[in-house]
């Protein structure tokens, strides 16, 4: 088409008639004004199979170069980007069109858009329907001309392109950016540790077992404990909170208001005490509350957060019956039916196990410790919260946290230990299984130690040790350095002491 | 400190040995009769105190973390909230 064109140059005034080598000028002076564009419409009649209208053939290339000016004016103060667009739109439409058509095949929606866009201006100006046909097919046709002119066309367009691409991109785009969106949405949500971690840990061991519990747990313990029934309904969570900041903040507070002014849960507290406050404190406090109401919400939502894990919430609730019946001394029997029904459920030996539970229930008293049933079947105690609680509060307080350990917090923390030691219990028994053993083994403890980065070459178990066990251990420890300390092995005093 | 016990070996070891289906190996034993001229030596790095030595590290992660979230959480101590905030982490970064 090129070569062609040029030769017409040359001899310009026969050949203008004769369409095809003018029109490919014709199209290059189009490309910077509508009425161009017009001349250029003359081939893209064939387009009229993309099933838009086309101008006919019969009108002049002049007088559809004016019709069209006039209706890209009119566009242009109606619509008036997409109109530019159009008057502009050969080079610009040719990635577009591509992108247009591969929307139209993978998201119908986009359809509407594009005709939305294209078609008002056209029916508006449907009277002349040389004129609005011509708007439309422009664009198309672009694409085939793209091939002949692809030199040329970039050049001029570019002035305007950038803006009113960014349009056309944006609302072509708009659909695959909202479905990319979902879609990163969703990779995100799965892309997270949690999947990873979660798959291996958290449901498969946890889950199952105390799963299981959770209903009996649920029908039976639902009126013993009201503190889980308020972290899951969310409704008694304030109370408990309050219970908390009361037991904690009130033997603050009570004694030295003054000192404590600094906090401002403190000056909301004054403030409902007090009603002198000035009403801009009034208002003050009124938003000052707002966040102590917040606080009390703020677990439920937190709890229902986590509850990604399932598990919590029921755990809660074991570890609460057990937290209560070591520290209120209640019934022990309510307390040995749960179990019961769950080792129905595993071992289909009841009987022995209610009387063992029942015999050592009578022999330790009430106060000493609750039985569950792991996953296997075996009842297994949970660490007397006193030693939970002074660990507890010893790590506290080294990690620099004030105060005590609320009852609460320490009924979490119970419940996280007990998650460790069914964790713990289910890597070492991986291990243990893995080397074929059926007995934990020492090396099964380092080398869980190990993967859980505790144990590195700069940190030994046997320092590990010197600094966390008790001072009694340590010092036999040092009775006996002799004993290899490369195998951790260390001297203690009696053993039954060492037994609880 | 120190009238407390040692640590609760008897129900770590029920513990574990309830979660894993394992029975827990006393090195105590083994050590207790290798040398049996020395009296106080007689107990090895139990797997039980490895194990309640795990736990410490455990706990030490916990209430580090549940420290830090209480601090930023604008709690006065740790409570409820802070620590199950935390556990899924801690216990996460305690997975063998």
């Amino acid at each position: 088409m090129v070569r062609e064109s040029r030769r017409p140059d040359a001899t310009p005034t026969r050949r203008p008639s004769s369409a095809e080598p003018l029109a490919s000028i014709g199209r290059r002076s189009i490309l910077r004004t509508p009425g161009s564009q017009a001349r250029g419409l003359t081939r893209p009649q064939g387009f009229s199979a993309s099933g838009r209208k086309i101008a006919p053939p019969t009108a002049t290339p002049h007088a559809r170069a004016a019709f069209r000016t006039i209706d890209s004016r009119r566009a242009a103060i109606l619509t008036p980007h997409r109109a530019r667009r159009k008057s502009v739109r050969e080079v610009r439409d040719s990635p577009r069109d591509f992108l247009l058509s591969l929307g139209r095949v993978l998201a119908r929606n986009t359809e509407v858009i594009t005709t939305s866009s294209s078609s008002p201006g056209d029916q508006e100006k449907g009277a002349s329907s040389d004129a609005t046909s011509s708007d439309a097919p422009l664009g198309e046709l672009g694409d085939d001309y793209n091939d002949d002119d692809d030199e040329e066309l970039p050049k001029r367009p570019r002035l305007s392109l950038p803006i009113d691409e960014e349009d056309d991109d944006d609302s072509d785009d708009l659909q695959p950016h909202r479905s990319v969106l979902i879609d990163d949405d969703n990779f995100t949500m799965q892309s997270i540790e949690m999947p990873r971690r979660a798959t291996s840990e958290q449901p498969g061991g946890r889950f199952s077992m105390e799963s299981g519990r959770m209903s009996d747990y649920f029908n039976t313990n639902d009126i013993l404990h009201s503190e889980d029934l308020g972290i899951d309904s969310g409704f008694f969570p304030p109370t408990a909170v309050l219970h908390d900041g009361n037991i904690t903040m009130g033997l603050d507070e009570l004694p030295s208001p003054e000192r404590l002014d600094s906090d401002t849960g403190r000056h909301d507290l004054e403030s409902d005490f007090g009603l002198e406050i000035p009403v801009g404190d009034l208002n003050e406090s009124t938003f000052m509350l707002a966040p102590q109401v917040e606080e009390s919400p703020g677990r439920s939502p937190i709890a229902d957060a986590e509850p990604a894990y399932d598990d919590y919430a029921p755990l809660v609730d074991q570890r609460s019956d057990d937290f209560d019946d070591q520290d209120l001394l209640e019934g022990v029997p309510g307390f040995e039916e749960e179990p019961e029904g769950t080792t129905n459920m595993a071992l289909a030996e009841p009987t022995e196990i209610e009387l063992v539970a029942s015999k050592r229930a009578e022999a330790r008293g009430p106060a000493k410790k609750s039985i569950k049933v792991s996953k296997y079947g075996h009842e297994y105690p949970s660490l007397p919260p006193a030693v939970v609680k002074r660990l507890a509060q010893g790590f506290a307080k080294a990690s620099g946290a004030k105060g005590k350990i609320t009852p609460d917090a320490l009924k979490t923390i119970m419940q996280a230990s007990d998650w460790f030691f069914e964790q713990l219990g289910e890597d070492l028994q991986a291990y243990a299984h893995h080397a074929g053993r059926k007995t934990i083994d020492e090396s099964d403890v380092l080398t869980l130690m190990k993967r859980q980065r505790q144990v590195n070459p700069n940190t030994t178990p046997f320092a590990l040790a010197q600094r966390h066990l008790p001072r009694e251990l340590l010092q036999e420890l040092r009775m006996t350095p002799l004993v290899a300390p490369k195998r951790r092995r260390k001297a203690k005093g009696g053993e039954d002491e060492d037994v609880t | 400190m120190a009238p407390q016990k040692l640590y609760p070996r008897a129900t770590v070891k029920k513990i574990v040995k309830a979660h894993s289906n394992c029975n827990v190996s006393k090195n105590a034993d083994v050590m207790v009769s290798i040398p049996p001229t020395r009296r106080p030596i007689a107990c090895s790095f139990t797997d039980a105190a490895q194990m309640f030595l795990d736990y410490m590290l455990f706990m030490q992660t916990l209430m580090k973390e549940a420290a830090i979230e209480a601090k930023q959480g604008g709690e006065r101590s740790i409570t409820a909230r802070s620590v199950k905030k935390v556990t899924a982490d801690s216990l996460a970064k305690f997975r063998g």
